[in-house]
């Protein structure tokens, strides 16, 4: 699905938020949409799925496929939602209900889109569990008896059961830990991959979005500052927010790097000799 | 429902309520179909009668067997607070839903409504439906439902704003639910602790209300056996007969711990996070 952005604007109370922002995501392409925190990369997302607070004052354009989003009404966007679009939160602990099992999360948007009996959304579900690389037997868990890694895979089951054609990864790794993250990242990419949709994949992080997009808008304070593909802004960034995001993703990269690549480089021999010393 | 039973039977406050409500749930229908003595059979020669053999628990001032009454009467309580409490919910989840909508109008005007309600004392408005209606269950279940169903709201709200304003719910939002869907499904599961709690009090408060309103006469019409019947017939004569009146007021009191203690104790039970046996059932 394509989904095309024009001058869109958000403002709550009198304060601009998001300030005439284009963008375009072609079928099956998947782009990312990086800035550092508050610069409104959250609230690009829910304008896109129409779930801005009721405060907000919104104008532009957000045309997903051939229906246009704002301005709709609530049932055009109701069913959108789930089965044409799908979401993956931020924060997996909190964006799952604690009083429902994993089998009733996965199998929500089913009941809200498609008229399936009990044992067929199962099956589906079961299915979908699969995928994610999670086992039949938490279909009765409840969320605060998974890992966060776990819980993850449960939201993002969620948002790719109805087979979606575009996805919001918003900030999907970042309570995740780093294996975690790149574990929770290859899957998704693979999945969306798989099913042939679109993704919008929000981050802070610059090392991230390189493994799971190919191309990429920058937001500074509510508006884009750059974009092109991911590889080219990561190599020779230019506009001084790409630079800020890119610096940091180098550092932190380099400081998490060294002591893993000192031991990978390390021979046997010197880690025996350095113990004996 | 074993689980749950099973975690409540395992605290010494959970078989107290239990045993209680149990007891009360078996008298309500035994006395459908078997009393000691009919409850119009009176007689003249033993009125205010001590307990014995005859009378378990005495008679009173008409010869009438305080037992029977009471065990009759056990039905019309039980049928007062099961009304009660589901007007009290019905009522009161609809002024939840109306305060957290995400209207801001619907909200703030609701919230005020509900502020300016609550002021109106439940006696003064069970004296207004009693002007049309007369002694009534009728009067007691509305006045009490009503005055309930704006003290859950008021109580419940914090509780339902969180779960409204929280991920899982906008999470549900993404996936297409309505609003009211999302009330249902997601917001009131997440309250459930709040809502039995103050649905218990709620239920002992209305044992309570129907002894008070019916001593006022407006509550239970006469010849109707109810606890509140029995306390009203007999506590003007507290200083000569005090057994009378202790048997029907100690049945109150008992009842109204229980229910306290029952909303209390099956809080704590239907929660995974406090009941390992659910998370166990859920595991496998």
């Amino acid at each position: 699905m394509s989904v095309a952005i024009r001058g869109l604007h958000v403002a709550i109370g009198g304060t601009s938020i998001i300030q005439d922002v284009d963008m375009d995501i072609a079928g099956g392409e998947r782009v990312g949409l990086v800035g550092s925190s508050g610069s409104g990369k959250s609230m690009i997302s829910r304008a896109i799925m129409g779930l801005l607070p009721a405060e907000a004052t919104v104008s532009g354009s957000v045309v997903l496929g051939d229906r246009q989003v704002i301005g709709a009404d609530d049932a055009t966007v109701a069913d959108l939602r789930g089965r044409y679009v799908g979401m993956v939160f931020q924060n997996p602990g909190s964006s799952l209900n604690p009083v429902m099992t994993v089998a009733q999360q996965i199998a929500l948007p089913l009941r809200l889109h498609y008229d399936l009996n009990r044992a067929e959304r199962l099956d589906r579900v079961r299915a979908m569990l699969d995928k994610v690389g999670l086992p039949g037997d938490v279909m009765g868990k409840y969320p605060h008896q998974l890992s966060g890694g776990q819980q993850q895979r449960v939201g993002i089951a969620t948002a790719l059961i109805t087979s979606p054609r575009f996805i919001i990864a918003d900030e999907p790794t970042t309570a995740l830990d780093s294996i975690v993250q790149r574990q929770i990242v290859d899957l998704l990419v693979s999945l969306v991959d798989d099913a042939g949709a679109s993704m919008l994949f929000i981050t802070h992080d610059f090392a991230v979005l390189s493994r799971a997009t190919t191309r990429c808008y920058v937001l500074a304070d509510g508006a884009i500052v750059d974009s092109g593909a991911t590889a080219d802004l990561l190599a020779r960034p230019a506009v001084p927010a790409t630079v800020r995001l890119v610096s940091a993703a180098r550092a932190l990269s380099l400081t998490a790097a060294s002591p893993v690549a000192a031991l990978s480089t390390a021979s046997p021999l010197t880690a025996e000799s350095s113990t004996a010393e | 429902m074993m689980v749950v039973l099973r975690a409540m039977w395992r605290r010494a406050e959970g078989r107290f309520a239990l045993v209680v409500l149990g007891l009360w749930l078996i008298v309500a229908g035994v006395s459908l179909f078997w009393t000691p003595r009919p409850l119009l059979e009176t007689d003249g020669y033993h009125v205010w009668a001590t307990p014995s053999a005859a009378h378990w628990l005495g008679t009173d001032g008409t010869g009438a067997d305080v037992f029977s009454w009471l065990m009759a009467g056990s039905r019309t309580n039980l049928l007062i607070v099961v009304l009660t409490v589901l007007v009290a919910a019905v009522f009161g989840l609809l002024l939840v839903a109306a305060m957290v909508a995400r209207r801001a109008t619907v909200a703030v005007v609701s919230v005020v409504i509900v502020d300016a309600l609550i002021s109106i004392p439940t006696v003064l408005l069970a004296l207004m439906l009693a002007v049309p209606l007369g002694a009534s269950v009728v009067v007691i279940v509305v006045a009490c439902g009503f005055g309930y169903g704006l003290n859950l709201a008021r109580v419940a709200r914090p509780a339902a704003l969180l779960a409204a304003r929280s991920s899982y719910v906008e999470s549900a939002l993404s996936n297409g639910a309505s609003g009211w869907w999302i009330f249902v499904r997601h917001i009131v599961p997440n309250i459930v602790p709040v809502l039995l709690v103050q649905l218990s009090l709620s239920a002992g408060t209305s044992v309570l209300a129907e002894s008070g309103l019916t001593y006022l006469g407006i509550g239970v019409p006469s010849g109707v056996p109810s606890w509140g019947h029995s306390l009203a017939t007999s506590v003007k004569f507290i200083n000569v007969y005090p057994l009378t009146v202790l048997w029907p007021g100690l049945i109150v009191t008992v009842v109204v711990v229980a229910l306290n203690v029952f909303g209390d104790v099956l809080r704590d039970a239907i929660d995974p996070l406090t009941n390992p046996a659910l998370r166990e059932r859920s595991g496998r």
